[in-house]
């Protein structure tokens, strides 16, 4: 099924005395759209000179770019931000909370679109008794707030949300129940 | 028998894939060699219309190694089937991922997964003219002041009775959008989840088999209690001769490949039955796009507000 390569024609009518040749004014312009339309490979000495490069280099072009795949963390050594990885046997809980892809504790802090902005404190990734996990971390917060803390539990989505800016009491919370 | 499946030529067969364009291979050759052979060794009953299939000592396939390893999750263990014969021969037993196949089923995404894939392609041919485009209405019909009656500029304004719509529908409206990247990925998981937690998921070694009979499918899906519309899903998009013959003249019995997989067609069939080389691909897949951080990316192509 080889394809025809778009030719037009174009007149080039002549300003000078010279007969009008139909054959001589015709420019036909070919648009290589097919392999066999293209003109043939000629020897190398038409072309550019060119040397190739060991392709044990391509390491150097390889370790700029960003892996696609979120690698694993090193097992041993600490680190210097608060980060703890995850443990290697979930504490014994009728609930687990997963980390997500890049191994961080999955509570968010959003924004509800209210007149003035109200902060929401979203725990994801749960699976297991969401009910327990729910009344479990409420009851710390409000130990640690002194003050009422409204929720919700989303079972389809398996999330839980918590009014006012709680981050970082659940996110401790999470890490010391061995999440 | 075996003549008549040498003898079957592309035109006399309608494949189902569009993009499949058969390639007279080793695969029928071998078929119908073997065919031949067992022919000439076994039984002339008229009865017994299959050979026997030799096999070597099952099972034939008793692990699989899963990529990226649940660390919690137990993975889903499932039979794996042969299409040789009628009745079902389990060659052995593999492992699924649960993060793929055992995940809990988002109704929900599943919906809205339907919702989009007959959505995003539907255009409305619905049209209305308006003011301007009903026939007439250019001249002022009377007088501003003196005749006593209401004021008015056009006959085909849309107070008159034949005037033009104002907001009706307008021919073409395209109504595509374009659905989440997770939520995307998330209505295959949570499909493929259901499927195999309702029984409705099997896996086969691969789709080769003995006849191109139309009535062997039939018995097959009888036999095994598959349901009446059957997925076939392979990793290859060519597929062998005898399964596309048998399944051409049936609606319900259809074959994919791995990449055409899609929430409405699972759910549209009531089984699904994967091959090994599916599942493989299907997985790497699935969990490739589950652990990595530029899906925004893979979106950015269909994005309708930005240049």
């Amino acid at each position: 099924m080889a394809s025809v390569a778009a030719r037009s024609f174009v007149f080039r009518q002549q300003m000078n005395t010279r007969r009008f040749d139909f054959a001589s004014c015709l420019k036909i312009k070919s648009f290589y759209s097919s392999y066999s339309a293209n003109p043939k490979e000629k020897s190398p000495e038409n072309y550019t000179q060119y040397h190739e490069v060991s392709s044990d280099n391509w390491k150097f072009v390889e370790r700029l770019k960003p892996p696609t795949v979120v690698p694993s963390f090193p097992k041993n050594g600490s680190c210097f931000s608060d980060w703890t990885p995850p443990p290697d046997t979930p504490p014994n809980l009728p609930y687990f909370v997963k980390r997500t892809k890049n191994f961080m504790v999955p509570v968010y802090l959003n924004f509800e679109a209210v007149r003035n902005q109200r902060k929401i404190t979203m725990v994801k990734h749960i699976e297991g008794d969401i009910w327990a996990l729910e009344k479990a971390i409420k009851s710390h917060l409000e130990e640690v707030t002194k003050r009422q803390v409204v929720s919700q539990v989303h079972e389809v989505a398996m999330y839980i949300k918590f009014r006012g800016d709680y981050v970082l009491h659940v996110k401790k919370w999470l890490l010391n129940a061995g999440f | 028998m075996a003549t008549k499946i040498i003898n079957k030529t592309v035109t006399e067969l309608s494949l189902r894939i569009t993009r499949c364009f058969f390639v007279p291979s080793k695969t029928i050759q071998t078929n119908a060699t073997l065919f031949q052979e067992r022919l000439e060794t076994s039984i002339t009953n008229v009865e017994e219309q299959l050979p026997t299939t030799i096999r070597p000592p099952l099972p034939i396939i008793h692990s699989r190694k899963l990529a990226f390893p649940p660390k919690f999750k137990a993975p889903r263990q499932v039979w794996v089937s042969n299409m040789d014969t009628v009745e079902e021969e389990k060659l052995g037993l593999i492992d699924l991922h649960p993060e793929v196949f055992a995940e809990r089923p988002r109704v929900d995404i599943i919906h809205e997964n339907v919702r989009w894939q007959q959505l995003y392609r539907h255009v409305s041919y619905a049209n209305t003219k308006m003011r301007y485009e009903v026939r007439g209405g250019g001249k002022k019909p009377r007088q501003q002041k003196g005749s006593g009656r209401s004021r008015h500029g056009s006959i085909r304004s849309p107070i008159w009775r034949g005037g033009g719509i104002v907001h009706g529908p307008r021919s073409p409206t395209p109504y595509f959008y374009m659905l989440g990247f997770n939520t995307r990925l998330n209505g295959l998981r949570s499909t493929l989840s259901a499927k195999l937690a309702q029984d409705d998921l099997h896996i086969v070694d691969s789709l080769d088999i003995p006849t191109d009979d139309p009535s062997y499918l039939e018995k097959l899906v009888e036999e095994r209690g598959w349901g009446p519309a059957v997925l076939f899903v392979d990793d290859n998009d060519i597929m062998p001769l005898n399964i596309t013959a048998a399944s051409d003249s049936h609606g319900h019995y259809n074959l994919m490949p791995v990449y055409g997989l899609n929430v409405y067609s699972m759910l549209k069939h009531h089984t699904l039955v994967l091959t090994l080389a599916a599942v493989e691909r299907l997985e790497e897949r699935l969990l490739f796009h589950l652990n990595r951080n530029d899906a925004a990316s893979a979106g950015q192509k269909y994005r309708l507000d930005s240049v």
